[in-house]
């Protein structure tokens, strides 16, 4: 496969990025939805592996060029999910970092409008992690525009307990699973 | 299994071919109850459950066919195991061994005949007789108190011979009613959530209220939780235009339509008593809180308005009062408020998670699921005392409804880490006689309609 540079670097990255979160979750794959999820998570990459960079190479980030696909742009891991404690939804350290680190992404990408899911770990009753899940994902939105994203930019949904990403039972499984997931859903 | 929503109800169709009437009793019978009458125990005989729950013997025979032996294991072995299985399930019959049943004549009208049954243990007779004629099937019933050899009431019914199960279990009904002043529930329906038809997809079914006949009431093709059902209507969540928004149809799965809240989130739809009005789980902003509106459309109505996380409402009976799940305190509990919203205060203070309440049918129990630490079981609190028993250990058990009667709970329950939950019923004053109605995929909030 022959990219050019500029392209490959940024990409790698983003799957370096991507793989490491596949890897907490790995003896199963998370469960995928039809219909209502519009394409793959970025934690399960499905395109062609790159291999990583050489260490000759600077890294470069600033690369301004994206698919224009959608389902392919939720490929590549350019937004960060944001975690969190069980049953609650108040920002960590983490997810702040991670969620500006996706406000500074964003604020480059104007055109891009993106979905954030609010999900949950299966501890809880159906409809509670409905509700919680809803405080979660605006949570997250909330901090975005606090941070100078336009609202409008932003839609939220809850799915509870309903699209998990692994289903252990396990304490690293469950936080997987109790997170804020960010889909790209249109570009304007 | 294809679409439902032009399907007539098996419950409308069976009607049509059921009637009920009176027969005359046969001779020596002294009363002959009028079934247009309310029913009556007959005063003082029928004792049937005293203060130590005890219930009563009764021996049911199989089905006299005469003359239709090729017709014996499509009528009579059904209906004899219907009404046993029926009349066993209540918490107030007990059906005796049928190996212990004299054999010969089921005259009882003098003390050796009746002595012959009441040396089985058995209080109450049940003697059926039915006759086939072409594809329909009559069965005439006569209930008999053992002890007192006065006949209880007797009764005819007849219907297609399809439906030999369904007259078992009006006849079962009819039973319960003249015993305990209650109908039984055996012709009642459990609406439920099932991934069974497609792991991705969630669907709503329906079935009998013994497990059998389930069926699929509808085909979204995506997320479906949270059904209600009162006064004919169901509710329910579905993901179908990728957000959360409420859904109404009839019971049969016909007529569903969206109804538009303008709010984020839409969980938990509850119906009022006369399906009027709409309870649920909105958000504005990521602030969860329950609305009511309307079920024809309009204006959500904000009955909550703390920061917290409010979800989960359950009407009273009387339509007067809501249960809900906030957290507002730090740990999810049961609140009550009035219909309006105003009067909120905390029901459940034990345990750190309490949470799906829902009103017994007179309203003076509260069914939820309660958990300290490890996993959820269900609870039943007394809601003029707070006094709460716990009526499950094993595995994660949660979703409770009530039966119509209040004699029985039904709730969702998980045997084993990582295992797929299943539906299953209890008797709802001891949690005794569980007993699971669903195999085949997760199962899971089951909602009890007459």
């Amino acid at each position: 496969m022959k990219r050019n540079l500029t392209r490959a670097i940024p990409m790698i990255l983003a799957m370096a990025v991507a793989l490491s979160f596949a890897g907490a979750c790995k003896k199963k794959p998370p469960t995928t939805t039809e219909g209502a999820r519009p394409s793959e998570a970025p934690s399960r990459p499905n395109e062609t592996q790159v291999s990583p960079p050489s260490s000759s190479q600077p890294p470069s980030v600033t690369s301004e060029e994206i698919p224009s696909d959608i389902a392919k742009l939720n490929t590549m891991g350019y937004l960060k999910d944001a975690f969190f404690d069980y049953n609650k939804s108040d920002l960590r350290d983490d997810a702040r970092t991670a969620l500006s680190a996706n406000a500074d992404w964003l604020k480059r990408h104007t055109n891009l409008q993106f979905l954030i899911e609010g999900h949950c770990d299966d501890r809880g009753t159906t409809e509670y992690n409905l509700a919680l899940g809803d405080r979660r994902a605006n949570a997250a939105r909330d901090y975005l525009v606090s941070l100078g994203i336009d609202s409008a930019r932003i839609r939220t949904v809850s799915y509870g307990k309903e699209r998990p990403f692994c289903t252990e039972e396990t304490e690293d499984c469950w936080q997987q699973n109790r997170r804020a997931h960010f889909l790209f859903t249109a570009s304007r | 299994m294809k679409k439902h929503a032009s399907r007539l109800s098996p419950r409308a169709v069976a009607m049509a071919f059921l009637l009920v009437s009176a027969v005359a009793a046969a001779a020596g019978a002294q009363t002959t109850p009028n079934p247009q009458t309310p029913p009556s125990p007959q005063g003082g005989v029928i004792v049937i459950t005293g203060p130590s729950g005890r219930r009563m013997p009764v021996a049911v025979p199989p089905l006299l066919a005469p003359g239709v032996a090729a017709l014996q294991s499509k009528v009579s072995e059904p209906f004899t195991a219907t009404l046993r299985a029926d009349l066993d399930y209540s918490t107030a019959l007990l059906v005796t061994d049928a190996r212990n049943d004299p054999s010969g004549s089921r005259d009882i009208s003098t003390p050796e005949g009746a002595g012959r049954w009441l040396s089985t243990g058995a209080e109450i007779l049940v003697d059926t007789r039915g006759d086939v004629a072409g594809d329909r099937v009559s069965v005439e019933a006569r209930i008999w108190d053992l002890k007192s050899r006065k006949l209880i009431f007797g009764r005819r019914y007849s219907g297609g011979v399809s439906f030999v199960e369904r007259i078992a279990h009006t006849l079962a009904n009819d039973i319960l009613k003249e015993l305990t002043g209650q109908s039984g529930m055996f012709l009642s329906t459990i609406v439920y959530v099932s991934d069974r038809d497609g792991p991705r997809n969630k669907e709503i079914y329906a079935m009998d209220f013994d497990g059998r006949n389930p069926r699929r009431l509808t085909n979204h093709k995506s997320l479906i939780l949270n059904p209600d059902a009162r006064a004919g209507k169901i509710v329910f969540t579905s993901y179908v235009k990728i957000y959360p928004r409420i859904w109404i149809m009839n019971t049969d799965g016909s007529a569903q339509h969206e109804v538009s809240t303008g709010m984020e989130l839409n969980a938990s739809p509850a119906l009022s008593p006369d399906g009027s009005q709409i309870a649920f789980a909105g958000s504005a902003k990521g602030n969860p809180d329950i609305y009511a509106m309307s079920a024809s459309g309009g204006s959500p109505r904000r009955l909550t308005s703390t920061h917290a996380l409010e979800a989960s409402p359950d009407w009273s009976p009387t339509g007067r009062q809501i249960l809900y799940t906030s957290d507002q305190t730090g740990s999810p509990q049961i609140w009550v408020m009035d219909a309006e919203g105003t009067g909120q205060r905390r029901m459940t203070f034990a345990g750190n998670w309490n949470d799906e309440a829902a009103w017994s049918p007179k309203g003076d129990k509260i069914a939820f699921a309660c958990r300290n630490e490890g996993d959820f079981n269900i609870c039943v609190m007394d809601f003029a005392t707070g006094n709460t028993v716990q009526l499950t250990s094993e595995g994660s058990n949660d979703h409770p409804s009530w039966s119509p009667d209040g004699t029985k709970i039904v709730y969702q329950s998980r045997r084993g880490r990582g295992g797929a939950y299943q539906i299953y019923t209890m008797d709802a004053a001891d949690g005794k006689n569980k007993r699971q109605l669903t195999t085949g995929g997760s199962n899971i909030q089951p909602v009890w309609i007459p």
